[in-house]
């Protein structure tokens, strides 16, 4: 095998910027688990509704890139508050397989709708960007790919000053590692969960906007990172979003290596038989120290 | 109530006399098949409360050794059925003792993991399964020189099949060892200072409904002729599901009614497959929030409130 180091930095690139993504989701749903101790069967769909916005609104405005991003993630945001105004706050933590159905139910109502009005037929979104890409030496990235890494690099850096240096983030912590004691200390617990699904379906509909013009955009685009971001999420330790991104941006990597070195058969089974074995061998997540925590 | 059964029994043995329609036949075969499929995820979920979505990749593995066994191994269906139960046996025995020991959500993420893995495998591994191409054209099975051919004469299999595989999870729901996974569920840790370790059982539960589950997609795979990649489809997961969820999980008859409604229903509505599925997320979400232990939980509760008033 002749090692062309061209090859290894395209795969190197690749893989981390699909890890990025997969990351933006799996940040999201860890922190939904953290805090409201939910695992949201929905999660994908609200990044198959950011995709969406984002496949509307662009012809909308002109192709113009950010103002539409922007626009993906609130209405996401938004989607993400009305899910918990309206199902995830009836929901108590220890009802767990209650949650997965009723969460569940949502993404299928969400998923067979967008098929049902939108038709099956991916689309194909068209940026100001075009196709035209950024060159280093040999290797070439097009913008939408480099664009889609910096802003989910981006969305980390405020995730974490937001979880470390805010009154909001310090709170969602609290919950998350102690519900008793935070309730005792007059942290007012429903409005926190709400604005922490917010802001995990900012992250979502982030990443469904970003991955927009990158891949295709159709119904069905959040079933297949949902589950992987599941696999993730418990890797990483639940509710651990460092542990959560450090192991989606493996992932992503070893991805893309596997896919480029073996047979492409391996690609995707790999990545399943690592998560099941990683699991198994480790059901409480390699990372686990308990809460939401950051630093 | 004592004649119901019998009366019902009938009536399904004559369902082919009763309509000259092979579309409502097709229906009536998938609708029993689905149905035992959901009463061995109710053994899982209802009775062992092991959320376990690899019932999927079970259904899927079933059906793709019954097709191989007659494809490629000159087998007859009944072999292939018998071995579809084999190999989904020893698949549960080999995954269910590492995933039991998991925790809870790491128990429903593996089983996740593993239905996927089936469905990637199915996908892949062309040199066995043929790809997304699939199996096509499986022959109709026959015994004893009658041939089982279209829809009105594959259902005495399906039935027959059917009703074997509901009184087996019958007698072992109503068994000494259905009333110790019950007892699992609703408290383990008593469960455990009177005696029991959970694990054996759950394990039994765990198998039971995957050579079940498995036998019935293999039977599935040959009405519907054909088998790919899309017999791992989340659509039959979600079906199973919901059909627990209101009927009641852990309640048997429960699951068997909810199971023929929620087949007869859309079909009456007409409704496309995705509005169906639309309708069938928005009574998961209904059900789950307003009846979380299903129409069967719901009336309970009622006939216990009417005990208790009198009593007053």
């Amino acid at each position: 095998m002749n090692l062309d180091t061209t090859y290894l930095t395209e795969l190197l690139l690749n893989g981390l910027m699909v890890g990025l993504l997969y990351a933006l989701v799996a940040a999201g749903l860890a922190l939904v688990f953290g805090v409201l101790h939910i695992i949201n069967f929905a999660h994908g769909e609200l990044m198959m509704i950011g995709g969406f916005v984002m496949a509307l609104v662009l012809p909308a405005l002109g192709l113009s890139y950010w103002p539409s991003l922007a626009v993906a993630a609130l209405a996401t945001a938004l989607a993400g508050v009305v899910l918990y105004e309206l199902f995830l706050s009836r929901l108590g933590p220890r009802e767990f397989e209650r949650s997965i159905l009723v969460t569940l139910g949502i993404s299928m109502v969400l998923l067979y709708g967008a098929q049902y009005w939108f038709s099956a037929t991916p689309r194909i979104v068209d940026t100001q960007y075009g196709f035209e890409g950024l060159e280093i030496g040999d290797i070439r990235m097009t913008w939408t790919r480099v664009i889609g890494g910096g802003v989910a690099v981006l969305a980390f850096g405020g995730l974490y000053a937001t979880l470390r240096w805010t009154q909001f983030g310090r709170a969602m912590r609290a919950i998350a590692q102690n519900r008793e004691a935070a309730a005792m200390v007059g942290i007012p617990q429903h409005r926190v969960a709400r604005h922490a699904v917010a802001l995990a379906a900012g992250l979502c509909g982030l990443a469904g906007g970003a991955l927009a013009p990158i891949q295709l955009v159709q119904p069905a685009m959040g079933q297949a990172v949902i589950f992987k971001a599941f696999a993730l999420v418990v890797i990483g330790g639940l509710g651990n979003i460092p542990g959560a991104v450090f192991a989606a941006i493996a992932l992503g990597m070893i991805e893309s290596w596997v896919g480029g070195f073996f047979d492409i058969v391996w690609q995707e089974t790999s990545v399943f038989l690592i998560m099941i074995v990683a699991v198994i061998l480790r059901p409480d997540g390699l990372f686990q120290r308990g809460g939401l925590r950051v630093g | 109530m004592r004649l119901a059964l019998p009366v019902a029994l009938v009536l399904l043995v004559a369902l082919p006399w009763l309509t000259a329609s092979t579309y409502i036949m097709g229906i009536a075969v998938s609708g029993v098949l689905m149905t035992v499929a959901a009463a061995a995820l109710n053994l899982v979920y209802g009775f062992a409360g092991l959320l376990s979505f690899a019932a999927i990749g079970f259904w899927g593995v079933g059906a793709y050794c019954a097709a191989i066994t007659v494809m490629d191994w000159g087998g007859s269906f009944w072999s292939g059925v018998a071995l579809a139960g084999l190999v989904n046996g020893v698949l549960a025995l080999a995954i269910g003792v590492p995933m039991l020991r998991t925790r809870r959500h790491a128990f429903v993420v593996v089983s996740i993991t593993f239905a996927l893995l089936c469905a990637l495998v199915s996908r892949d591994w062309t040199a066995v399964t043929r790809g997304p191409m699939g199996i096509p054209g499986l022959p109709a099975p026959s015994a004893f020189g009658y041939v089982f051919a279209g829809s009105a004469r594959f259902w005495f299999v399906a039935l027959g099949f059917s009703v074997l595989a509901l009184a087996l999870l019958h007698a072992l729901g109503t068994s000494r060892i259905g009333l110790v996974l019950k007892a699992i569920k609703q408290n383990e840790p008593l469960a455990q200072s009177q005696g029991i370790s959970p694990l054996p059982y759950k394990l039994l539960a765990f198998v039971v409904g995957a050579v079940v589950t498995g036998m019935a997609g293999g039977v599935m795979a040959f009405h519907l002729g054909v088998v790919d990649p899309l017999i791992f489809d989340f659509y039959y997961m979600q079906t199973f599901l919901i059909i627990v969820i209101i009927g009641g999980a852990g309640s048997f008859w429960g699951v068997l009614a909810a199971g023929l409604a929620m087949v007869v229903l859309p079909e009456a509505l007409r409704a496309s497959n995705d509005l169906r599925m639309v309708i069938y997320g928005g009574v998961l979400v209904v059900a789950m929030l307003a009846m979380p232990r299903g129409v069967a939980g719901w009336l309970e509760d009622r006939r216990v409130a009417v005990l208790r008033a009198k009593l007053r």
